[in-house]
């Protein structure tokens, strides 16, 4: 809080030190649940949202966890509006497969792609939970907060994750 | 391989890999460990799932910090967003609307159409349901709209919801925000100070 306080208080150093600190786990994150595209875009506005409604902040929860609720209402926002988009101009196949294709060439370890393939397997909400416990390593009750889940919820779908990971690792 | 059963352990693994288990859970997690071949399993495919999560792209914090307007520029979440004034002109609007024209907009659509419309979207009929036994002639519409709002374009929907929109459903506020979006009058983007937590959807 004492950060938030001095950038109230009008010291721009401030902002720059929060961002700096919470950018790269809201990019991690956004990548771990899956977005392509537009991650800074999508970091760039968690963090004007974020600051833009920081009186609502009281504390409750860590910065980094309630920042974590804001990006993801913005993913849930993207992908309606996507889908949307979607409803109205259809995309054929083949644009997918091409624009996958030319991001998996950007990723080259292979490790990496295992990986995004095995998360690929999860159901969206089995992936959100298994990455903020084990790349970002949030507790469940931290989980459960930036899903709007329960605990226990939140661990039944890290068990089903981490199984259904396991698996498809030792398969490739 | 045997599986293992003690799911408290399992569940800490990856608090094992961010360091933030206190020293007692720490040892009783390696001891555990030390025996036990599954949850050696898990911890490599949590060490190599962790590890693969660099290929975010990376933020250049400087022009996300430009982005952010100073705080005394920005509008604080207690004070009313501009969309929530313009709903309450709307509001006073619709009212005059509904006073000044009387029944005349129920007289425009039949009243089988009006009482059709009535079942299938009741948070939508405020200003469709003046008393409809005493209609006043269908001019009154023309010279209340033109003489009270000019720049207001005719869409009895959102201004029928902007009459009670504190007692609408998430679905009819959607619905009004989206007739609003066609407005002329209003801005292009505009900013949504207000964060809400969707607490039941998933990605
Ligand atoms: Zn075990």
């Amino acid at each position: 809080m004492e950060l938030i306080n001095r950038w109230r208080a009008g010291d721009g150093r401030a902002a720059t030190r929060l961002v700096g600190r919470h950018s790269q786990a809201l990019a991690r994150f956004a990548a771990s649940a899956g977005e392509r595209d537009g991650i800074e875009e999508l970091v760039q506005d968690t963090f004007v949202r974020a600051f833009a409604s920081l009186d609502s902040f009281r504390g409750a929860s860590t910065l980094r966890t309630w920042l974590f609720t804001i990006e993801r209402r913005l993913m849930l926002d993207r992908r309606r509006a996507e889908r949307r988009s979607r409803e109205t101009v259809p995309v054929e196949e083949s644009d997918h497969v091409s624009e996958y294709g030319a991001l998996d060439g950007l990723i080259a370890e292979e490790a990496q792609e295992r990986v995004r393939k095995s998360l690929d397997a999860l159901s969206p909400t089995q992936r959100e939970v298994f990455t903020l416990r084990v790349q970002q390593g949030l507790s469940y009750k931290e989980i459960a907060e930036v899903v709007g889940s329960t605990e226990g919820a939140a661990r039944v779908h890290y068990h089903n994750a981490i199984k259904t990971v396991k698996e498809f690792l030792k398969d490739e | 391989m045997n599986k293992c059963i003690d799911s408290d352990i399992q569940e800490m693994l990856p608090d094992l890999l961010h360091r933030a288990l206190a020293d007692g859970e720490r040892q009783r997690v390696q001891a555990h460990l030390a025996t036990c071949e599954s949850c050696q399993e898990d911890l490599e495919v949590l060490r190599t799932v962790k590890s693969a999560a660099v290929f975010a792209p990376s933020i250049d914090v400087d022009s996300v910090v430009r982005q952010i307007p100073p705080y005394r520029t920005i509008v604080p979440a207690t004070e009313r967003p501009a969309r929530t004034r313009v709903v309450s002109w709307l509001v006073a609007a619709s009212l005059a609307v509904v006073v000044l024209g009387g029944g005349s907009i129920l007289l425009q659509s039949n009243g089988s159409l009006a009482s059709r419309a009535r079942s299938q979207q009741p948070a939508l009929r405020i200003a469709k349901v003046p008393d409809a036994t005493k209609p006043s002639p269908p001019e009154s519409v023309a010279r209340s709209k033109t003489g009270m709002q000019p720049s207001i374009p005719a869409h009895p929907q959102a201004l029928a919801l902007a009459a009670d929109a504190d007692g609408l459903s998430d679905g009819s506020l959607v619905q009004l925000m989206n007739d609003m979006d066609g407005f002329d009058a209003l801005p292009a983007s505009e900013p949504d100070p207000v964060i809400s937590v969707d607490s039941g959807d998933s990605l």
